[in-house]
């Protein structure tokens, strides 16, 4: 699927970041380059010692209304040990809302069986949010460590029309696209997501990128796939529309992603929502449409 | 300073001017041109009178000019794979002696210089400064066989490359956009082919390469670090030619022929990789093979043209020009077709008129241009990417030689430049969108230098250079003032120092470590200001053994105001508001560089060790923490130690062996120390996200390899009158797995597909390597 991956990343050239930009460049030596790298043993393993910086706490939180308050929280580890499950026992969160009013969510691993989601933290009602309230997280735990974070939910941009068209191939190649059209809000500064999952919003992304409004400002915007999608598929369609803080998350996790491993990249530092430690906060907004393409 | 002080500066140019001694000493002026006996000027020739130690090089139209005391005099011209010319002469006026170099072998000539050129170095007040021509580099090892002089050029000390096997070139400290690289006058934006694996600059048909890298002469200015000057050969004014090479990845082609019964020639040269014409048919072969993905398509090719005419005995005039591109085409059999097409053209036109003995001036135009192209199609959606540059160029230059005490150049430059800083061309089955963003810009230099000789053992070279630039509203302007002297303190061994102040009106936007063709240009406007830079070295020249070895060492400390990079994240590509994007910051570089080096005899080469230090630091700005965190930190092509060793043994009539070593500290890179794991809105996989240290905080283990190379000369082909030879390279002879970056791998368990444990890759490049290159000429 590398083809795909390349021709969705230069789909999103005119929309994202540099990162992407470099990711294609990467793609196109890894299309010339793997033979001469494995074939001939240029790679190997060899040790290295990483110094060892303490570690910071790291949470996870999107709010939505209606529903009860999830957060994660964990800490960073040296990226060279090995992978353990380890839940801080220690950390109290708490949120507080555009009123004032504060709610603290408690200590109860677990993981939530709609979005699969392991979480340790969780408030005990659903949250009433609009588009434009305020809501602040403060985490802190024995040590003294302490991240705190603010975000506002967005402005709702409904989705005009969800479409689909199939190709003209035979009957076992006949496949469709995809497209959305919303009308972008005037004024540059809006970022989205949108999502395509296949038979359950759980499952693995079928589609996933994030384009801005810099060049189709106040337009009526489209954003496709290509043809990939099978006779009957049943397809969750999702445009969120992101704060800025959360799209710079978003778009820094990849590019810290693909600073590793790619000669060409600078190390990218990932851009969190929260202060004091590393993460994301938001609130969520999106719309969704469940459709079946026949 | 603003254009409106340009009167005042002009003013104190021509104050420079002022002072010249007119002193006059009984004594004669010998003039003339070195040529080969094809009629192909020779620039940077010897020319010397032993007895008396003096001697000078020619000129880039091959004229030399010697002042001499009444009497005889034995002449001694000589130049890289040309047999050495002597006249006797009795000097009792003003003389004119063109002098004629017969051929050496002109496919495997050991270097063989005149024996004034080491002193000529010693002598000369420019410091920093390499001249390479051709033929050395057509002796040495080259990776797949492919002479690049620019790979040359990085075996000098102060020069490191970007990379295993690139050709980009980093001088001093200075990033591989501080670097002004000209063919024939004009600016080459990209001069790499494959992401930087060659340079544009085809062997056959470069004379020679000019390399300063400190005390900058007047006439060049436009960027920090270097400048990289090409001067490409003329044809042969007396028979017709051809020349070329049968190599293991491109073959080349040169054709040259006299024209107007010897008054000019016509040297046309191209060459061409051929990747493709595999690949396609491997492509072919497997068509009808379930999920086969086609190899991508590349080649590259090059086409120069030169050409010179003899108008008069004082005029000549000189055409040039180029033209290459990259190829990258990819069309899979799902409907996914890339095309991707980089590459530069330029043409020069020049003047050259001799007005007497002491005064003349070449009048240049040129053009140069650079462009890449990106399209792809997927089903029904279509992108169009590209960017560009593009430069019209007027220059006069003037040398004016009033005594044997001065030569003085002076001149001036004007440059129209054109930034397609980038263009997007997006369609959809419902959507259109077009959106370009472009820029003029107009440079512009005065220059004026007066190189004196005080006396047999003080030497200056002074000079100031006003520059300005216009992009829109915006103006800038600056005196770079230059200054170099030689104080000998006996007849071999001389004390040097330099200082030059440089401005750069352009910039590249790249926020990657190599020199890539998406590369964009981007004028000085807005919040970007001209970058600018000092640079102070000292040193001296010591010939030894006899005189057959020349010891350098230059201490150099260099110091640069409004560095540019980029905020995290930045959004590079057609952004109108790209100014807003970049972050300024300060760099400075300090080293002490060794320079060994044997012109003559059976066994020629160079020793070179460099120590030196390179820091960037870009503080909390525009709402970010600047870059590390506002601490300074080692660029990528900061090297600690770098040690080069080449050898050129010339066995016997037939055999040249030839070999290369290097060694280089680590290059400092950034590995990430730490791990988050972020789930994302839905659960499913944990995705394990880098948190990377300072920049650069680790260095990659050192770099060192040893590249072997044998040329035989093959039977001449007396009926015709050719000549052709073999030549055998061995890249990194002993396989040493250099570094090329090291990377995290996530090792998963293959029955739940869950992370297991994490390891660091080393990925290397280049194995060894060897090639086998046939070249002829006839």
């Amino acid at each position: 699927m590398r083809i795909f991956r390349i021709a969705r990343i230069s789909w999103t050239i005119g929309f994202s970041g540099a990162g992407s930009w470099r990711n294609l460049l990467a793609g196109l030596l890894l299309l010339t380059l793997p033979a001469l790298l494995t074939g001939c043993g240029l790679q190997k393993d060899v040790d290295v010692e990483l110094p060892a910086e303490p570690a910071q706490l790291v949470v996870e939180c999107y709010l939505e209304n209606g529903k009860a308050p999830e957060l994660t929280v964990s800490e960073t580890v040296p990226y060279l040990s090995a992978p353990a499950p380890t839940v801080l026992t220690d950390v109290t969160v708490t949120l507080t809302g555009p009123t004032g009013r504060v709610e603290t969510l408690l200590f109860r691993p677990g993981r939530n069986l709609v979005t699969r989601k392991f979480y340790t933290h969780r408030g005990l009602r659903p949250l009433r949010i609009q588009p434009g309230d305020t809501w602040q997280l403060s985490v802190k735990d024995t040590k003294g460590r302490v991240v705190t974070g603010a975000a506002t939910m967005p402005a709702t941009v409904p989705l005009d029309a969800v479409e689909w068209r199939f190709n003209d191939r035979p009957a076992d190649e006949r496949r469709a696209l995809v497209t959305v059209k919303f009308q972008d809000p005037p004024g540059v500064g809006d970022y989205y997501r949108f999502q395509i999952h296949r038979d359950s919003i759980s499952g693995a992304r079928e589609v996933d990128y994030n384009p801005d409004d810099r060049l189709l400002d106040g337009q009526l915007i489209t954003l496709g796939t290509s043809y990939e999608f099978e006779p009957d598929d049943t397809l969750f369609v999702t445009l969120y529309h992101l704060d800025r803080p959360y799209a710079r998350f978003l778009q820094s996790v990849d590019d810290a992603q693909s600073a590793n491993g790619n000669p060409f990249g600078q190390p990218a530092a990932v851009q969190s929502t929260v202060q004091g430690g590393i993460g994301v906060f938001t609130i969520l907004n999106y719309q969704r449409r469940q459709i079946i393409v026949r | 300073m603003r254009f409106s002080s340009f009167r005042a500066a002009l003013a104190l140019l021509l104050l420079l001017l002022a002072p010249l001694s007119l002193l006059a000493q009984v004594q004669y002026l010998l003039r003339g041109t070195v040529r080969g006996t094809d009629g192909s000027a020779l620039p940077g020739a010897n020319v010397a009178v032993p007895a008396t130690g003096l001697g000078t090089a020619t000129d880039a139209d091959g004229r030399y000019e010697l002042r001499l005391p009444a009497g005889r005099h034995r002449v001694v011209a000589s130049f890289i794979g040309y047999k050495t010319a002597t006249e006797d002469l009795n000097l009792r006026a003003n003389q004119r002696l063109d002098l004629v170099l017969g051929a050496g072998n002109e496919l495997q000539e050991v270097v063989i210089e005149g024996s004034g050129t080491l002193e000529q170095k010693l002598q000369t007040t420019q410091m920093g400064v390499e001249r390479l021509s051709a033929r050395e580099a057509k002796l040495l090892p080259a990776l797949f066989g492919e002479v690049d002089i620019l790979k040359t050029l990085q075996l000098k000390p102060g020069v490191q490359n970007g990379g295993e096997g690139t050709s980009g070139l980093f001088v001093r400290g200075g990033s591989a956009d501080q670097n002004l690289f000209l063919v024939d006058d004009a600016v080459v934006y990209n001069p790499n082919h494959l992401f930087g694996l060659f340079s544009t600059f085809n062997s056959d048909v470069v004379q020679s390469v000019d390399l300063y890298k400190s005390g900058f002469p007047a006439q060049y200015g436009g960027r920090l670090s270097s400048v990289v000057d090409v001067k490409l050969r003329e044809g042969s004014r007396d028979s017709a030619g051809v020349s070329g090479g049968i190599g293991l990845i491109s073959s080349r082609l040169a054709v040259e022929t006299p024209i107007a019964k010897g008054k000019g020639s016509i040297l046309l040269a191209g060459r061409r990789t051929y990747f493709d014409v595999f690949t396609r048919q491997i492509n072919k072969l497997n068509k009808d093979t379930k999920d086969y993905n086609p190899i991508p398509d590349y080649y590259f090719y090059d086409l120069n043209l030169k050409a010179n005419y003899q108008l008069t005995d004082k005029d000549q005039v000189f055409l040039s020009g180029y033209f290459g591109n990259d190829v990258f085409g990819f069309n899979s059999t799902r409907g996914f077709n890339f095309d991707f097409h980089w590459g530069n053209r330029s043409a020069t036109a020049r003047w050259s008129h001799v007005f007497s003995p002491k005064l003349f001036t070449n009048s240049t135009a040129t053009w140069s241009y650079y462009t890449y192209n990106i399209a792809n199609k997927l089903d029904q959606f279509s992108f169009g990417l590209g960017s560009n540059i593009r430069d019209w160029n007027l220059r006069s230059d003037w040398e004016w030689r009033p005594n044997d005490k001065h030569i003085i150049r002076f001149g001036g430059s004007g440059t129209l430049h054109h930034f397609g800083v980038g263009r997007l061309q997006a369609n959809g089955g419902s959507f259109n969108i077009g959106q370009n963003v472009e820029y003029d810009g107009l440079e512009g230099g005065l220059y004026a230098a007066d190189n004196f000789t005080v006396n047999d053992k003080l030497a200056l070279d002074y000079g100031l250079r006003l520059t300005g630039f216009q992009s829109g509203t915006n103006e800038y302007g600056g005196l770079e003032p230059r200054a170099a002297a030689r104080y000998s303190l006996t007849p071999r061994l001389s004390v040097k120092a330099s200082y030059a102040l440089m401005y750069q009106y352009v910039h590249l936007v790249t926020n990657s470590g190599a020199s890539l063709p998406t590369d964009i240009w981007y004028p000085s406007r807005l919040s970007v200001k001209p970058q600018r830079s000092q640079q102070v070295s000292t040193g001296f020249s010591w010939l030894i053994g006899s005189g057959q070895f020349l010891l350098t060492d230059e201490v150099y400390y260099k110091w640069a105001q409004r560095q540019i990079d980029f905020r995290d994240g930045a959004q590079l590509f057609v952004n109108p508001e790209l100014d807003q994007e970049f972050l300024f910051g300060r760099g400075w570089a300090y080293g002490n560089e060794i320079y060994l080096e044997k012109k003559q005899g059976k066994t020629t080469g160079w020793l070179g060790y460099t120590l030196a230090w390179t820091k960037r630091e870009f503080e909390p700005q525009r709402g970010t923490t600047g870059i590390n965190g506002g601490r300074a930190f080692f660029p990528t092509y900061d090297r600690r130690h770098n040690l080069t060793l080449v050898v050129l043994h010339k066995l016997n009539k037939r055999v040249n062996l030839t070999s290369s070593f290097v060694y280089t500290s680590g290059n400092p890179t950034t590995l990430p120390t730490a791990r988050i794991g972020v789930q994302d809105v839905y659960g499913g996989e944990l995705q394990a996200v880098p948190i990377y240290p300072d920049r650069n905080s680790f260095r990659l283990p050192s770099y060192h390899r040893l590249d072997l190379g044998v040329v035989y000369k093959l039977k001449p082909w007396r009926k015709i009158g050719g000549e052709s030879d073999l030549t055998l390279s061995i890249y990194n002879a002993y396989n040493r797995r250099n570094p090329y970056f090291i990377y995290i791998d996530e090792v998963k368990n293959e029955e739940t597909g869950l992370p297991e444990r994490y390891r660091a890759r080393q990925v290397s490049l280049f194995p060894v390597i060897p090639s086998l290159t046939y070249n002829f000429k006839f």
